[in-house]
C-alpha cells in the first residue's frame, strides 16, 4: 500500500519537494500546519485526501485528536498513513468550510464514542443492568455488568459506561442531564 | 474463479425481504456466499447495514436494499479490520485506492475481524501465496447462557440468571453440612433464647397486677387474676415472699438468658469462621486451576478481593447477620402472636405506624447508604493521593513539587470532608424523626391502653407488659431495610465467590489426557494462528519444527508476537486454529502437570517469592538437597555472591526480591531453572536488564543451562543469540525467516537489517567511548 501511495503521489503532485524521511533525519520538532495551506478533498472511493499547498498531496490521511476527552475540537494530528505524522493542526475551524467538513467527518469515523443525552431507563436483571438511552447517534439499548467496574468517573462529573460487548458511552456531565435521566443514574450509582 | 469453501450460515442471515430486494435490482446481487450485518450506518448513526460477499464482488447495502459499495472481488488485494475509538472499520485495498467499506460497533468487531481474516487469506490463497485454503471456523464470541440465552460477559462466568438467589443461599448452607450437629444445636439455642426473652414482660405483668397492686386494692374487692400464674402468686402470703419469689424467678431467667447467649455466640463464632475458611480454601485452590485467560480479564485487585473481601463479607453476614436475622424474625412473629393473644384490639393499633416505619426506614437507609458510599469513595480517593505521592516521594522531592502535592491532598481532603459531613448531616436530621415514628406506636398504646385501664377493662400490668413486648416488636422493623441490603450484598459476595468456583478450569481431565512424564522436547507448529481476542490474531500461520535439544532464537520487533509464541508453548493459552505439538502429541491433550514439570522459564524481570534464597532456588523441588541447590547456584554463577551475604543461602528476599540487584535476581532465577531441570527451556530477555560485566556471567550460566535442552530464547541484543542453532524471525505475527545466522545474513532479509542496525549502533557507541577517552 505504501509503495502504491508514493507512486501516485509523484504522478498527482506537481511539486514533490524534499519530503523528510522521518527515520533518517532526527527531527523532533513538531510541525504545526498552517490551515490556510491545507485543502482536504474526497477521492472517488471516499477517502480523505490532503493537499499541502506547494508541497505534497497525501492520498489517504488519518486524523486523530490529541486530547479526545478534554479538548476534542483542537489539536488534530494528521498522518499520511497509520504511522507517519504529517503535522498537527491546532485549530481546524480556521480551515475552509469544505475542508473542515471532511476533517469532521473523518474524526466522526474515528471517534465513535456515543454521548448519552437522555436515559430512558436502567433496569437491573441478575446483576446485568440494561440501559436504554438516547445518543447523538440514535436510540440504543445495551447491557452493563457490575456497574462499579464498568462506569468510570472522570472528575468532576464525567462518566464513561462500558457495556458487555466493549462499547463505551460518554456522559460528559451527569449533573446536566434532565431530571429523569439524572434520577436513573443516581439510583444506580 | 475457484472459491475456497462456501461457508454456511454461521454468520448473519439476510432477511428474506432484503434478499428479494437485492435479487430484483437492475443488476441483481446473486450467488451470495455470506452476509454480515453491521449496527452502524455509513453516516455514523445506529442502524442496519450489510456486508455481502458474492462469487464475484463485495457489496455493502443498507437495510432497505440500497447498494452503497460495489467492488469486484478481483480488484481487491487487501482487507483489514481497523480498530478506531470505540468502533471498527472494514478497510479494503483495491486497485482504485483504499476504501473505507463499512463501520461497525465493538459488538460486531469479532465477526468483521473474522471476515477480514478469512477474505484476506482467500485472496492470498488465490494468488498462490498460501498453500491451504482458509478454513471457515468462525466461533461466535458472544457467550450466552446455554439454558436461558442471557448474554454472559466472558466464557468463564456462570449465568447469573440461572444461579438463583435461593440456590446461592442453599450453597452457602451446604458448607455447613460437615458441622450440622453444632448447626442444629445453634438453631435450638436461638429458639430457646427467643422463647425465654418472652418471659420477663409477662412477669412484670404479674408483679404489678398480682403483687404490687394488691395492697393498693386491698380495700376494694380484688378482681380475680387474669392469669393462672398470677392467681398462684396471689396465693403466696405474705406479699414480700411473693415479691422475692417473682424477682428471683426473673433473676434466674436473666441468668439463663445470659448463659444461652454466651453459648450461642461461641457456637456462631466456631461455625462461621470454619465455614468461611473452607469457602476461602475452596476458592483459592480453584483459582490455581483456572486458565491464565481468567486472570487476563480481571485485575489482580479483583482477584485478591475475591479471596479476602468477599469471603469476609460473607463471613460477617453469617456470623452476625444470619443469627440476628433468625432471632429477629422469630421475635417478630412470636411477639406479634403474644400481643394479639393479650389484647387483639390494642394489637391492631400497633400496626398503624408499621407502614410509615417500613417505608420511612427503607427510604432513609437507601439515602444514607448512597451518601455513605459516596463519602467512602471520596475517602478512598484521598488515600490514593497519599499512596501516589508517598510512593513517588523521590520524584516529588526531585521536582520540588511538595507544595503542589500538599495542595492536591488538601483539595481531596476537603472534598472528603464535605461528603462525609453531608452524609452525617442527613443521618443526624432524619434518624430522630424515624425514631419518633416508632415512639408513635408506643404513644398510641399509652393512650388507647390507658383509656382501657381507666375504664377498668384492662389491668395496669397488662398494659406494662404490652409495652415491654412492643419495644421488642418494633426492634426488627427498624433494621429491616439495612438487613435486607446487608443480606443481598453478602449474597452478591457469595455469588462472586461461586463465580470463581464455577469457572472452567484450565484443563478438564476427561480421561483422554496423555501422561507424558518424559518428553524429549520436539516442538512443532503447524499453520498455527492465535490471538488474545480471536478476531485480532497476534500470530498467524506459524510453521516451525524444532528438534529435541535444538536452540531457537526468536527475533523480531517488539510487539511482533515473540512472547505470545512462548505463552503458547507454556500452554497458558491454546491456539485458535492449526496445531501445536510436543513430541507429536497435541499440546491440548498433554497432562498439564507433566508438561509444566518439564518446562522452565527465565524471564526478563524474574519474580522471586518471599522466602530465603535457598527456598527460591528450590521452588520447583522443595525437597531438593543442599548439595543440589549449591550445584545449581554454582552453575548459575550465583554462588559467588550468595556466599558474601551475611546470611548466605538463608538471606531473605522480600517481595520481588527488593534487596537484590537485577543481575543477582536473574542468576537466582537461572539457578531455579537449572535445579528444575526442564526439557524445554524458555529464556525471555534474560540478559537485557544488566550491565555488560554481569551479562557475561549470566550468559555463561545460560550457556551451561541450555545444553541438551530444547531452548527458545528471545533477545533484543542479537549477540546473545549467537549460540542458537536456528533463528526464527517474526514480523507482524508471521514467521518470515528461519535459518542459522550465516544463512540469514546471506539472505540479506529482515534479520540482516536488524543485525546491521545494531552493529551501527554499537559502532557509534564504541566511537563515542573512544572520544571520551
Amino acid at each position: 500500500m505504501e509503495n502504491k501511495n508514493e507512486v501516485k503521489q509523484e504522478t498527482s503532485t506537481t511539486d514533490t519537494t524534499t519530503k523528510p524521511e522521518s527515520s533518517e533525519i532526527d527531527d523532533f520538532t513538531p510541525r504545526y500546519l498552517d490551515p490556510t495551506q491545507l485543502t482536504f478533498t474526497r477521492s472517488e472511493v471516499g477517502t480523505a485526501r490532503l493537499e499541502i499547498q506547494n508541497e505534497v498531496c497525501h492520498l489517504r490521511v488519518v486524523v486523530r485528536q490529541l486530547m479526545p476527552l478534554s479538548n476534542p475540537a483542537e489539536y488534530i494530528s494528521i498522518a499520511a498513513d497509520e504511522d507517519t505524522e504529517v503535522g498537527i493542526l491546532v485549530n481546524p475551524s480556521e480551515l475552509a468550510s469544505e475542508s473542515l467538513k471532511i476533517v469532521q467527518e473523518e474524526l466522526d469515523k474515528r471517534y465513535f464514542t456515543p454521548t448519552i443525552q437522555k436515559i430512558y431507563r436502567v433496569k437491573e436483571h441478575f446483576g446485568i443492568h440494561e440501559w436504554e438511552v438516547e445518543t447523538e447517534r440514535g436510540r440504543v439499548t445495551f447491557s452493563v455488568r457490575g456497574l462499579n467496574q464498568n462506569i468510570k468517573q472522570v472528575p468532576p462529573a464525567r462518566l464513561f459506561v462500558t457495556d458487555v460487548r466493549g462499547n463505551r458511552y460518554d456522559i460528559p456531565d451527569y449533573r446536566e442531564l434532565d431530571a429523569q435521566s439524572y434520577q436513573q443514574i443516581q439510583r444506580h450509582l | 474463479m475457484a472459491t475456497a469453501e462456501t461457508p454456511t450460515g454461521t454468520l448473519d442471515t439476510l432477511p428474506d425481504s432484503l434478499e428479494e430486494t437485492l435479487q430484483n435490482l437492475k443488476t441483481p446481487i446473486e450467488h451470495i456466499r455470506f452476509a454480515v450485518q453491521s449496527d452502524i450506518n455509513s453516516s455514523g448513526s445506529y442502524g442496519e447495514e450489510w456486508f455481502v460477499l458474492t462469487e464475484a464482488a463485495i457489496f455493502t447495502v443498507t437495510g432497505e436494499g440500497d447498494v452503497l459499495h460495489y467492488i469486484p472481488y478481483e480488484s481487491v488485494f487487501g482487507i483489514r479490520s481497523e480498530v478506531v475509538v470505540d468502533a471498527g472499520l472494514l478497510v479494503l485495498e483495491t486497485e482504485e485506492g483504499t476504501v473505507d467499506l463499512i463501520r461497525y460497533s465493538n459488538g460486531c468487531a469479532a465477526k468483521f475481524g473474522f471476515v477480514a481474516r478469512f477474505i484476506g487469506d482467500e485472496i492470498e490463497f488465490r494468488k498462490g501465496k498460501r498453500d491451504e485454503a482458509p478454513i471457515w471456523d468462525y466461533k461466535s464470541e458472544d457467550h450466552s447462557c446455554k439454558s436461558c440465552g442471557l448474554l454472559l460477559p466472558d466464557e468463564f462466568s456462570p449465568c447469573p440468571a440461572c444461579t438463583k438467589k435461593h440456590k446461592v443461599m442453599l450453597r452457602i448452607l451446604s458448607y455447613i453440612k460437615p458441622y450440622r450437629g453444632r448447626a442444629i444445636l445453634f438453631t435450638l439455642f436461638i429458639i430457646a433464647g427467643t422463647l425465654i426473652s418472652l418471659v420477663p414482660p409477662y412477669f412484670s405483668r404479674i408483679l404489678i397486677d398480682d403483687i404490687l397492686r394488691l395492697n393498693e386494692l386491698a380495700n376494694a374487692a380484688p378482681e380475680a387474676s387474669e392469669t393462672q400464674l398470677g392467681a398462684l402468686f396471689r396465693g403466696i402470703q405474705p406479699v414480700a415472699i411473693a415479691l422475692s419469689v417473682a424477682v428471683g424467678t426473673l433473676l434466674s431467667i436473666q441468668l439463663i438468658q445470659t448463659i444461652l447467649s454466651v453459648i450461642q455466640g461461641r457456637l456462631a463464632a466456631w461455625l462461621t469462621f470454619r465455614i468461611a475458611a473452607n469457602i476461602r480454601a475452596h476458592v483459592y485452590k480453584h483459582l490455581h486451576n483456572l486458565s491464565i485467560r481468567f486472570f487476563d480479564k480481571r485485575t489482580t485487585g479483583t482477584v485478591i478481593s475475591h479471596i479476602t473481601e468477599d469471603s469476609e463479607r460473607l463471613q460477617d453476614f453469617m456470623l452476625e447477620g444470619l443469627s440476628f436475622l433468625a432471632v429477629q424474625m422469630f421475635l417478630f412473629f412470636g411477639i406479634g402472636g403474644v400481643l394479639f393473644w393479650m389484647n387483639w384490639k390494642l394489637a391492631c393499633l400497633i400496626l398503624i405506624p408499621i407502614p410509615i416505619l417500613v417505608f420511612g426506614a427503607g427510604w432513609f437507609w437507601k439515602k444514607v447508604r448512597s451518601l455513605w458510599h459516596r463519602a467512602w469513595r471520596r475517602r478512598s480517593k484521598l488515600f490514593d493521593v497519599v499512596n501516589d505521592s508517598v510512593s513517588g516521594i523521590r520524584v516529588v522531592r526531585a521536582f520540588g513539587r511538595q507544595k503542589g502535592e500538599v495542595s492536591r491532598f488538601g483539595a481531596a481532603n476537603i472534598d472528603a470532608r464535605d461528603y462525609e459531613t453531608h452524609a452525617e448531616l442527613i443521618w443526624a436530621t432524619y434518624y430522630p424523626p424515624l425514631m419518633f415514628a416508632i415512639q408513635l406506636g408506643t404513644l398510641i398504646i399509652w393512650y388507647a391502653g390507658g383509656l382501657d385501664v381507666l375504664a377498668g377493662s384492662m389491668s395496669l400490668g397488662t398494659l406494662i407488659a404490652f409495652h415491654g413486648y412492643l419495644g421488642m416488636f418494633y426492634q426488627p422493623l427498624r433494621y429491616v431495610s439495612p438487613l435486607i441490603n446487608w443480606a443481598s450484598r453478602s449474597i452478591t459476595a457469595a455469588e462472586r465467590l461461586f463465580e470463581v468456583i464455577d469457572s472452567q478450569p484450565e484443563q478438564l481431565d476427561d480421561g483422554t489426557l496423555k501422561a507424558m512424564p518424559n518428553i524429549s522436547g520436539e516442538v512443532k507448529f503447524h499453520n498455527m494462528t492465535f490471538g488474545y481476542d480471536s478476531h485480532k490474531p497476534v500470530l498467524r500461520d506459524i510453521n516451525l519444527h524444532v528438534q529435541p535439544g535444538e536452540m531457537i532464537g526468536l527475533v523480531g520487533h517488539s510487539g511482533a508476537g515473540k512472547s505470545t509464541l512462548i505463552n503458547l508453548i507454556c500452554r497458558f493459552y491454546t491456539p485458535d486454529s492449526g496445531q501445536l505439538e510436543i513430541d507429536g502429541e497435541d499440546i491440548k491433550q498433554i497432562d498439564l502437570n507433566d508438561l509444566r514439570q518439564q518446562i522452565g522459564v527465565v524471564l526478563q524481570d524474574p519474580y522471586l517469592f518471599s522466602g530465603t534464597i535457598a527456598e527460591n532456588i528450590a521452588y520447583a523441588h522443595p525437597d531438593a538437597s543442599m548439595e543440589d541447590i549449591i550445584t545449581a547456584a554454582k552453575a548459575a554463577n550465583a554462588h559467588e555472591f550468595i556466599v558474601k551475604f551475611p546470611d548466605g543461602y538463608d538471606t531473605e528476599v522480600g517481595e520481588r526480591g527488593g534487596s537484590l540487584s537485577g543481575g543477582e535476581r536473574q542468576r537466582i532465577s537461572i539457578a531455579r531453572a537449572i535445579l528444575h531441570n526442564p526439557r524445554i527451556l524458555i529464556l525471555d530477555e534474560a540478559t537485557s536488564s544488566v550491565d555488560v560485566e554481569t551479562e557475561k556471567k549470566i550468559q555463561q550460566a545460560i550457556d551451561r543451562l541450555v545444553q541438551n535442552r530444547t531452548t527458545f530464547a528471545i533477545a533484543h541484543r542479537l549477540s546473545t543469540l549467537r549460540n542458537a542453532d536456528r533463528l526464527f524471525v517474526i514480523e507482524k505475527g508471521k514467521g518470515v525467516e528461519c535459518g542459522s545466522h550465516e544463512e540469514l545474513m546471506e539472505k540479506q532479509g529482515i534479520y540482516y537489517k536488524l543485525v546491521e542496525t545494531q552493529r551501527e549502533a554499537a559502532n557509534v557507541r564504541a566511537a563515542a567511548q573512544a572520544v571520551e577517552r
